[in-house]
């Protein structure tokens, strides 16, 4: 059994319209997800094969986004690449999902103490720029896909840490968990079988908020040459690779580029909307007639 | 007496995360597979005999605590050791890009400072739909266009199609890109609390009572929203340290941000230790100066 999320607030969620923007952004977020697992069956050329005759031919009909300084084509190559950068990306924010909020709560649930050293550990990890923190655990690691995903994992966990802390401490407060409490559940029992559901709602939108940092983020490692190996192209080594022949081949940087800021807005649209109608907070805050 | 320990409560917790970082750069930089000798002998082909006197030289062979803690005392008097690769010292190193990147964080933190509080405040004075738009535009901006991709593109259209700037070594396009992206970041919740403030009943009386806009401008608002400006320093700073760091490295600027990642590229980890370590103790510093503003000039804060 476990209890209905504030069931008050269903009304409030049913008025939201349902924004163009974020219509769009779904839209191109599943064409992108869709392109991205079905990449190996639809790519026109093989990413690696270099076509030397064809060196840095700008977009035309046989090569729809040109070819890049090394005679690959940039089209092949930014749909193979989304692939990497997409599954890069997501076991990132799941990796922090489960480190973060698993962290926080069982930190929580067991006590003072425990909840004291798990944020004193979380708060220094915030302490450090997420982008420094992920530097060091690659140099730690080595780099390499899964590496720079645990690098991810780790820099971003911290956010879903909080998110947890803060829905965990309104849900103690709520009559339920006191009834669960007096009919003598324990700590972890009460946390697992009734907390937990009404809270995994807000964390699951905090993902949807921290993926396209999380790309962003990888996009940079991968440009600053600390992503995964050579073979595998990311959108972020393809715009570093190109950024030295800028001149010659601007179609190769523009691609990606554009291709990932498209990305990114088309996330963030969507995570906007997925906020305002499934986080919790709001819905407490809307209760409390302190936002509009 | 409050106040005092407050204070000093922030910088015993500083001086934990100081330590608490030491331990971990330390630690992450050294458990790395393959050391700098074993790139060395990749590109001069050395014998095993060789790499084994060389590891013994450079102390690689010692146990880890007895490095950590020689690390540490000799970072407290200034000395970070020395570069494995050019065998100057560490210190030199980092101080000689300090500069470059100080100017380039601090000239963008001006710049990005200036913006926000600019269009917050004119938005919050005016209501109106397009500075309000202003605000959410800078906010949009800054997530949704990565600081380097700005810089990409910066380089393609101002330097190569308009021939304005020279490509490598200005200043001047880096620092108005990460100002932008700052100014981005802190705009929309300086808005937000700059809106709240105007609708509080002493701003109201003062409007009522015929003073000047400009006045209740200067003399109102702007001191509510110092507090939180310092609160919001720490995400002014993450945005300024991926700002520099990818900017020194597409505008080819010779600044600590550089200097980590060729040392990373040749894992030289002296190097690479010495220059996370300031970069990190410096935002622990400036974190808690902050903190420390933040609860002066806010009695709100009294725990």
């Amino acid at each position: 059994m476990s209890l209905p999320v504030h069931p008050d607030t269903a009304p409030a969620h049913a008025r939201l319209p349902f924004p163009s923007g974020a219509s769009v952004g779904a839209v191109l977020v599943t064409a992108i997800l869709v392109i991205a697992l079905i990449a190996p069956w639809v790519v026109p050329y093989d990413p690696l094969y270099q076509n030397l005759l064809a060196i840095n031919t700008p977009p035309g009909p046989e090569y729809w986004l040109g070819v890049d300084h090394l005679g690959r084509d940039v089209l092949s190559r930014l749909i193979m690449g989304s692939r990497t950068t997409l599954a890069i990306s997501v076991g990132g924010v799941t990796l922090a999902f489960f480190i973060g909020g698993c962290l926080a709560l069982l930190g929580l649930a067991l006590g003072r103490v425990s909840e004291r050293l798990v944020f004193g550990g979380i708060d220094l990890a915030r302490a450090m720029p997420d982008i420094l923190l992920a530097l060091l655990l690659i140099v730690a690691l080595g780099s390499g896909a899964v590496p720079v995903a645990i690098a991810l994992g780790v820099s971003f966990s911290p956010f879903f840490a909080y998110v947890a802390r803060t829905a965990y401490k309104r849900e103690m407060a709520q009559d339920y968990v006191r009834a669960a409490r007096l009919f003598g559940g324990g700590r972890l029992h009460v946390l697992l079988r009734h907390v937990l559901p009404n809270i995994a709602g807000g964390l699951v939108t905090q993902a949807a908020i921290i993926l396209p940092r999380c790309i962003v983020t990888e996009s940079v490692l991968s440009f600053l040459g600390l992503g995964s190996s050579p073979d595998a192209p990311t959108w972020g080594r393809m715009i570093s690779d190109a950024s030295r022949f800028i001149e010659q081949a601007p179609h190769a940087i523009l691609a990606p580029m554009l291709t990932l800021v498209l990305l990114t807005v088309s996330l963030l649209l969507v995570g906007d909307y997925s906020r305002a109608r499934l986080d919790p907070l709001r819905g407490a805050r809307n209760r409390q007639g302190v936002m509009p | 007496m409050n106040l005092l320990q407050d204070i000093a409560f922030q910088l015993a917790r500083a001086l934990m995360q100081a330590f608490a970082i030491m331990v971990i750069v330390f630690l992450l930089v050294r458990v790395t597979p393959g050391d700098v000798v074993d790139v060395l002998a990749i590109e001069g082909d050395l014998t095993a005999e060789q790499q084994e006197v060389m590891r013994e030289e450079l102390g690689l062979d010692r146990p880890l605590v007895t490095e950590f803690f020689n690390w540490v005392r000799q970072a407290a008097t200034g000395d970070l050791g020395q570069s494995l690769r050019y065998g100057r010292p560490v210190a030199d190193m980092v101080g000689n890009a300090l500069p470059t990147t100080l100017t380039l964080a601090a000239s963008s933190f001006i710049i990005g400072l200036v913006l926000a509080f600019s269009t917050a405040l004119t938005a919050t004075m005016t209501q109106g739909r397009f500075t309000t738009s202003l605000v959410n535009l800078l906010n949009i901006w800054s997530i949704a266009f990565p600081t380097f991709c700005v810089g990409v593109a910066a380089i393609l259209v101002f330097s190569i199609w308009l021939g304005w700037l020279p490509v490598l070594g200005a200043m001047i396009a880096p620092v108005v890109i990460i100002g932008i992206d700052n100014a981005g970041q802190i705009a929309k919740p300086l808005f937000e609390e700059l809106r709240e403030a105007a609708n509080s009943a002493h701003v109201r009386t003062a409007r009522a009572k015929g003073l000047h806009p400009v006045r209740i401008a200067i003399a109102y608002l702007l001191p509510t929203a110092i507090p939180i400006a310092l609160a919001l320093s720490g995400l002014i700073l993450a945005g300024l340290v991926a700002g520099t760091l990818t900017m020194e490295v597409l505008f080819g600027l010779s600044g600590i941000g550089s200097l980590t990642l060729q040392a990373i590229h040749g894992r030289d980890y002296p190097v690479v230790q010495g220059a996370v370590v300031v970069i990190a103790l410096g935002i622990v510093a400036i974190n808690t100066v902050m903190d420390i503003l933040h609860r002066l000039i806010d009695p709100r804060l009294a725990r």
